[in-house]
């Protein structure tokens, strides 16, 4: 596997070269539910092909050899690992996958939110939680907001509302609580105003 | 004549005075590009001082560019300008439409149309190819505009490309359009039409643009310009994650994904993903419809309209059969202002009405308004006249200045109540200028003075009255700092501006985007993130030059500044980056004339800098920068936080500016242009650098030249 950067899923050909036999068809088999645009475990891996797994240094240490420079691996903490092919989809949208697949909504609603106030910088909009590929109900984010003003490992997402009561999330360890503030009504009031 | 490629080579002139119809030379005024360029050129030579936008000396003048009709994406846009009513001192300025009317003029033999003069009696245009004619329109006079564009076709045939004016045009509204197909207005100059008794003008054309350029190296640079161009607005990341996308910005155009539909469309098309890659999809990137409206605009959906020759379909084409029980056709296309402006008239909200649900209403409601609005061609100040409305509404003083019978005449409970009815009557009373309520569209400037506003009107951030020319915010401090708020500073009108929003507003992280403007601008502090600004630097002074010239050279090649310049990329395998010199490489190949980037940048500077000294020359000021580049307080003054202690300027959370700056600012981008860095006007060096030295001359008669 190699750290390089699929450029995009229509391009795959490029990065998809034909594994070694036995790493074929872990190889394939990842590749083939990134086209579907879904994770594999390595759990998953282990049991479909129990030869591999069964080899000195099992499924791991084949896909580190395979050669299949297209392959990401991402960890969980909880000892479960991800594969997917970075021709099919970017390591971006599968950190969202992962952080689903986890089944912490309310880490996986802080992770967001940090990642957005980090990297644009930007407030989260909760609604975007509602729609896919996230797709929580509705209820489930409004619980999820609540319990984590008391986890305090979530102790850094504050939230702010805009003028028409839309609710943002925000983390101050990346944006300041009065910048948040004027971006969440630029984002929801203001920039509606100005087309 | 000799062959020309680009340009046809010939711009009609129509004297409607005298009916006489003539040919001019287009290359005589190529050192002013196409379109706008060449009608401020048009202008300052023949337009005087103190004439005023109604007078028949007054001219107008519909421009299309070189690159119009040629395949140039986003390239189907008109250029009008002409004097505008709705501004204090009669400012020249320019006004822009889509769809299909421009090309349409190309294909007909003709670059532009200026009309002059004024008809004895209601007239029309009609253009087939080289023959010109001026027919009697008195039996369109009265009519709104979609009756208007169908009478003309009923000579025409269906192929014809109309522009016409409403009742609002033909009475003299200060603020009304001019409007070709359905949904493509130019705001603030079809009063202008009307003074000179003409209802529309037809055109057909059987031509076509001829390329100079290699085909081969023609289909290499469209490949180019389809591996960076975005969305509507220039907007390079979808708005919800995708596969393919690294980014993602809910508040993106980039709406297409998958299960979203076209959902009045039979049957209904999905949007799909729309990578970047694929070129097929591109058209479906931008799903207006649930961008302006909500989630709830997709069932109304039919498709997605736009402008010859543009692969973004930013105008959305809605099926909203509730408009039939108020006599209208349930088909009603439109964009951005054109949907949030009766919003806007509509200020205490829409709410449930007429059996609408809320969410239903909040379709129904803009439709309805969109549709008066563009049958009767009213024009609202990029959204302003709703906010000149709220104030005098919310202040009593609409009660004081209106006779009591015809302020009881007016549904108030109907505005009041969320019931987008009250439009009907609101369009109803502009259009036809019924009573003293009618002069809401005099223009913002006009109605102050009349009915009195108060400085709490002009400095109060919440009515966004950018000038005291009475133009409003559009894409100013708020979105774009200092950059946004000086680029603002050198309109006679809302600033119409996007080519720094089509960067700023890319949706890209800050810091990639810094780096891009390190690249634009020389250093990465030309940009700053919103609400997080910073003092006024040189490389901001750059940005804002390279806006305004840019600007200019779209409305004068004619391509879109709501796409363009190309500043950005939705590949990573491109870094992001765009290509700046596309207009140049494009403007090279089509014309044969060969101009580089920076060439043909200072081509739009030497527009810029003549369209600067026809408004000092109207102005009759020495000084513009205090005459005309100043901004309502409200702009300068510190805000106050949630907590109600104000929030020091160029602090995080403020898009406060601040005067010493602001004025730093004015100097450094005078100094870009190579104007007076003390009055912002023109010098004689700079004029003459244009190979302007009549303009010069003019100036130092006048008294108006910095010595």
């Amino acid at each position: 596997m190699s750290d390089q950067h699929a450029k995009n899923r229509n391009s795959a050909s490029s990065h998809a070269a034909e594994a070694p036999a036995p790493a074929a068809g872990l190889v394939a088999a990842i590749r083939g539910a990134s086209a579907e645009i879904r994770l594999t475990r390595l759990t998953a891996l282990r049991s479909d092909f129990p030869e591999a797994a069964a080899r000195e240094g099992g499924v791991e240490l084949l896909l580190e050899e395979s050669g299949a420079a297209d392959l990401r691996r991402m960890a969980g903490e909880g000892g479960e690992a991800y594969y997917f092919s970075a021709d099919s989809m970017t390591e971006a949208y599968a950190l969202h996958l992962f952080r689903i697949e986890e089944k912490d909504p309310v880490r996986l609603v802080a992770d967001t939110v940090r990642d957005d106030s980090r990297i644009y910088p930007r407030p989260t909009d909760v609604r975007v939680f509602a729609d896919p590929p996230f797709s929580l109900p509705a209820r489930e984010v409004a619980e999820v907001v609540a319990r984590m003003e008391m986890r305090p490992d979530t102790a850094d997402i504050k939230s702010g509302r805009a003028s028409n009561g839309a609710l943002y999330l925000y983390s101050d360890r990346f944006l300041e609580a009065a910048h948040a503030e004027s971006l969440i009504e630029w984002i929801e009031v203001g920039q509606k105003e100005n087309p | 004549m000799a062959a020309t490629y680009g340009y046809t080579g010939k711009i009609l002139r129509v004297n409607l005075t005298t009916g006489k119809i003539s040919t001019d030379d287009t290359l005589k005024y190529k050192d002013f590009i196409g379109g706008e360029g060449m009608a401020m050129k048009i202008m300052w030579d023949e337009v005087a001082p103190g004439v005023t936008p109604y007078a028949p000396e007054n001219k107008i003048v519909f421009g299309t560019g070189p690159l119009c009709g040629t395949g140039v994406p986003c390239s189907g846009r008109t250029n009008i300008t002409s004097l505008l009513p709705s501004s204090p001192f009669h400012g020249v300025s320019s006004s822009h439409m889509g769809g299909y009317f421009a090309t349409e003029l190309k294909y007909s033999g003709w670059d532009m149309i200026v009309v002059e003069g004024k008809a004895a009696n209601p007239v029309w245009l009609r253009i087939e190819d080289d023959k010109v004619k001026i027919e009697d329109a008195r039996w369109m006079w009265g009519k709104g505009i979609f009756d208007t564009q169908a009478m003309v076709a009923s000579f025409m045939g269906k192929e014809a490309q109309v522009a016409a004016i409403g009742q609002a045009g033909e009475n003299l509204v200060n603020l009304s359009v001019i409007r070709t197909g359905s949904s493509h207005s130019a705001g603030g100059h079809g009063g202008v039409m009307g003074s000179k008794n003409l209802k529309a003008i037809g055109v057909k054309g059987t031509g076509s643009v001829k390329i100079a350029g290699d085909r081969k190296a023609w289909a290499e640079l469209d490949k180019l310009m389809m591996s960076v161009i975005g969305a509507n607005n220039q907007m390079v990341v979808p708005s919800s994650p995708q596969p393919w996308a690294e980014f993602n910005d809910k508040s993106s155009r980039w709406t297409g994904r998958k299960g979203l539909y076209w959902g009045a469309a039979n049957p209904p098309v999905e949007t799909g993903e729309c990578d970047p890659h694929d070129m097929q999809s591109v058209g479906l990137r931008t799903m207006k419809a649930v961008f302006d409206f909500g989630p709830q605009a997709e069932k109304y959906t039919v498709r997605m309209g736009g402008c010859s020759h543009c692969p973004i379909r930013c105008h959305s084409q809605l099926k909203v059969p509730q408009l039939s029980k108020y006599g209208m056709d349930e088909y009603v296309s439109n964009t951005c202002m054109g949907w949030f402006s009766p919003r806007g008239v509509m200020f205490k909200g829409i709410k449930a009405f007429d059996g609408n649900s809320e969410a239903d209403a909040a379709v129904v409601g803009p439709a309805i308004g969109a549709k008066l609005a563009d049958d009767y061609g009213v024009w609202c100040n990029y959204g302003q006249i709703g906010r000149d409305l709220q104030y005098a509404y919310e202040t009593g003083l609409l009660k004081k200045v209106l006779p009591a019978d015809e302020y009881a005449s007016i549904p108030w409970e109907k505005l009041e109540k969320g019931d987008a009815t009250f439009l009907i009557d609101f369009y109803e009373r502009v259009a036809f200028k019924k009573g003293e309520f009618s002069h809401i569209a005099d223009g913002t400037y006009w109605l102050a003075e009349r009915w009195k506003f108060g400085d709490d009107f002009w400095n109060g951030k919440v009515y966004k009255v950018w000038s005291r020319q009475g133009f409003p915010v559009h894409h100013s401090n708020e979105a774009g700092g200092q950059v946004g708020a000086l680029i603002s500073c050198f309109s006679n009108r809302d600033a119409q501006n996007h080519s720094h929003m089509n960067f700023i507003g890319s949706k890209l992280p800050i810091a990639l985007q810094k780096e891009i403007a390190g690249e634009i601008f020389g250093s990465p502090d030309a940009l700053d993130a919103p609400s997080d600004y910073k003092p006024m630097n040189e490389y901001k002074a750059r940005f804002v030059k390279w806006s305004l010239g840019r600007s200019m050279l779209h409305n004068s090649l004619t391509v879109c500044n709501w796409m363009w310049p190309m500043s950005v990329s939705p590949l990573k395998e491109r870094k992001y980056r765009g290509d700046t010199g596309l207009e140049a490489k494009f403007y090279s190949l089509a014309t044969g004339i060969q101009l580089s980037e920076k060439e043909l940048d200072e081509a739009a500077a030497r527009c810029f800098t003549l369209f600067r000294a026809i408004t000092q020359r109207q102005m009759g000021q020495k000084d513009l920068r205090v005459a005309h580049d100043q901004t309502t307080e409200w702009v300068t003054h510190a805000e106050k936080g949630k907590d109600g202690k104000e929030i020091p300027q160029f602090t995080k959370g403020t898009i406060a500016m601040e005067e010493k700056d602001m004025e730093l600012g004015r100097t450094l981008v005078y100094r870009e242009f190579g104007w007076d860095e003390k009055t912002g006007a023109p010098t004689r060096a700079c004029l003459e650098k244009y190979g302007m030295a009549d303009v010069a001359q003019d100036l130092a008669s006048r008294g108006l030249l910095p010595v």
